[in-house]
């Protein structure tokens, strides 16, 4: 469990803080979307997540560790693994699997060990098979999914990633997306800073955060159908849910909390199903009128 | 882009190898090859050559190695026979230039003795990949926690450094192709061109790098990273063999100390 209490953090002193006066709870196995516009503090919150930054005033608690104490930071940082924007600047081994072993490598372990969680890891995320490659070798996708079988060799319980598929193709994007659900599965708790929205849908719990506050937090049936609201941060809602509300505003009647095709799906054919019913009444009665 | 001394990769005694031996062996012949007059020079190429047929690396390829060191090597020999005093050739003075026999002698040896030494620190870099090279080089610096150096700390140093050259070249490329898509014009042919194009491209380069270790120190710390004490996912055991090679090499090196002490 992650506890964030009263969290104000500044960088300068002389400045507005970069958050507020937070307070938040994570649990473990939850799937997290956190969004919001550029320079709303997303970031610098999840910084303090695994001690990369410390709190001005306020606490952060990973189980029973404190980000302030030094004595815990191993433990927190291999409790809570972080994925970064940009793949090629978080690969630090000449090969895949030397990339993997860093982070067991600096938590001590005997490198019998290491090679298993090494094997398990890369299992995990699929890239069994290229041990031995060079990691500049990797598309974008795959180097992210090495980024993440680096933090599962940690065995971590909390994965937090700061927009790790904003410079993928489609295809690295399923695959990373996947990957994190499968991982929500197996007890994982997962926190994905995103500006797609469409990624922020898949999460159970949307956080909304803005000029460094925390201004929603919800299920992304509720947080997501807020159309305007969402508009007035800045923020583009989901695409079916924005054609949902649209046809509600022209007056159809509509349900706006879907975010899914499959639900536009079902709601739209149900409409269209009422309409040819009442259409064929008209007609049948129209028809049965003349005779 | 030069493919220097990359790992060429091989089933060969050579290459499997622990890697402590084979920096071991460079070292020792680097010593020998900086102490010997001619035929000792003669004796070390030969043993060059062997290691380098035992390794099954052809030997144009491991030549290739000197190809970019080349001309600051001529300019070595220049200096030397332009510059060393003692009996004229015969067939000179031409014009203000004169050149000695000692000179000639002495410009041959040093700039071979150069060039061999390039050779071997290749054949180490062609055999062994540069991770192993990492770690061997962390067990042999380890009794440096003496004087307060870790040896871990050097190790990361050295492959972090490693690990970014590709990831540069890309980078440089890229800055290249921008500038030359907005139409700056460096004439690759004039050396004049050539060094105006590496001015141009320094200061992005450099921002960049910065930029790149900023984030890189995130990506470590979070990963658990801590100056000190770490293991690895292979640990390196030192076979009989290795210790006798190991022993042969140190016996050869002082034998042809002490010989050259004595001749």
């Amino acid at each position: 469990m992650i506890r964030i209490q009263n969290l104000t953090f500044a960088y300068e002193a002389d400045r507005p803080p970069a958050l507020q006066a937070l307070n938040l709870v994570i649990n473990e196995g939850e799937y997290i979307a956190l969004i919001g516009p550029n320079g709303c503090g997303k970031t610098t919150l999840i910084r303090h997540l695994n001690a990369l930054l410390l709190p001005s005033t306020g606490e952060v608690w990973v189980d029973d560790f404190n980000t302030r104490g030094a004595k815990g930071l191993q433990e927190i940082r291999s409790r809570v693994g972080m994925v970064f924007q940009n793949p090629d600047n978080q690969i630090i081994g000449m090969s895949v699997e030397e990339d993997v072993a860093f982070g067991p490598g600096n938590l001590g372990l005997p490198s019998g060990e290491v090679r298993r969680r090494v094997d398990q890891a890369l299992a995990t995320v699929g890239l069994t098979g290229l041990e031995k490659r060079s990691p500049h070798t990797l598309s974008g996708g795959q180097k992210q999914l090495l980024a993440i079988a680096g933090l599962l060799a940690m065995d971590p319980k909390f994965i937090v990633l700061d927009e790790p598929t904003s410079s993928l193709d489609p295809a690295g994007k399923r695959n990373v997306l996947a990957l994190l659900q499968k991982l929500q599965g197996q007890g994982m708790g997962i926190i994905h800073v995103t500006h797609n929205i469409d990624e922020a849908a898949l999460a159970d719990r949307v956080l909304v955060m803005d000029k460094g506050e925390l201004i929603a937090d919800g299920n992304p049936a509720d947080i997501l159908s807020r159309v305007e609201w969402l508009k007035s941060l800045g923020l583009a809602p989901p695409r079916i849910t924005e054609l949902m509300w649209q046809l509600q505003q022209v007056g159809e009647d509509v349900d706006s909390s879907i975010f899914t095709i499959e639900g536009a799906v079902n709601e739209i054919s149900a409409l269209l199903t009422e309409l040819r019913n009442s259409t064929h009444d008209y007609m049948s009665r129209k028809v049965g009128g003349h005779v | 882009m030069y493919n220097l001394g990359q790992y060429v990769a091989r089933e060969s005694p050579v290459h499997n190898r622990d890697p402590r031996v084979k920096i071991i062996a460079v070292i020792a012949l680097s010593i020998i090859i900086l102490q010997v007059n001619a035929i000792g020079l003669l004796i070390a190429t030969g043993m060059v050559i062997a290691v380098t047929q035992l390794a099954r690396i052809p030997l144009g390829t491991l030549l290739r190695t000197l190809r970019p060191v080349l001309p600051f090597f001529f300019g070595l020999f220049f200096l030397y026979i332009l510059f060393t005093p003692g009996r004229p050739l015969p067939w000179f003075p031409i014009g203000p230039i004169q050149i000695s026999f000692e000179g000639l002698y002495l410009g041959f040896l040093q700039v071979g003795k150069f060039l061999l030494l390039v050779l071997a620190a290749s054949i180490l870099t062609m055999t062994t990949p540069s991770s192993e090279i990492a770690i061997g080089l962390e067990r042999l610096l380890r009794p440096l926690k003496i004087i307060g150096v870790s040896s871990h700390d050097v190790a990361m140093m050295v492959s972090l450094a490693l690990r970014f050259v590709p990831t540069l070249a890309a980078e440089m490329n890229s800055i290249s192709e921008a500038q030359l898509a907005r139409g700056a014009n460096f004439n690759p042919n004039s050396m004049k061109g050539k060094i105006r194009a590496i001015t141009y491209l320094a200061a992005p380069l450099s921002i960049n790098i910065f930029r790149r270790s900023d984030e890189l120190v995130d990506a470590m710390e979070a990963r658990g990273y801590q100056s000190g004490h770490r293991t690895y996912l292979r640990e390196l055991i030192l076979t009989p063999a290795d210790y006798g090679i190991i022993g042969a090499i140190i016996l050869l090196l002082t034998v042809m100390l002490t010989w050259h002490l004595f001749i």
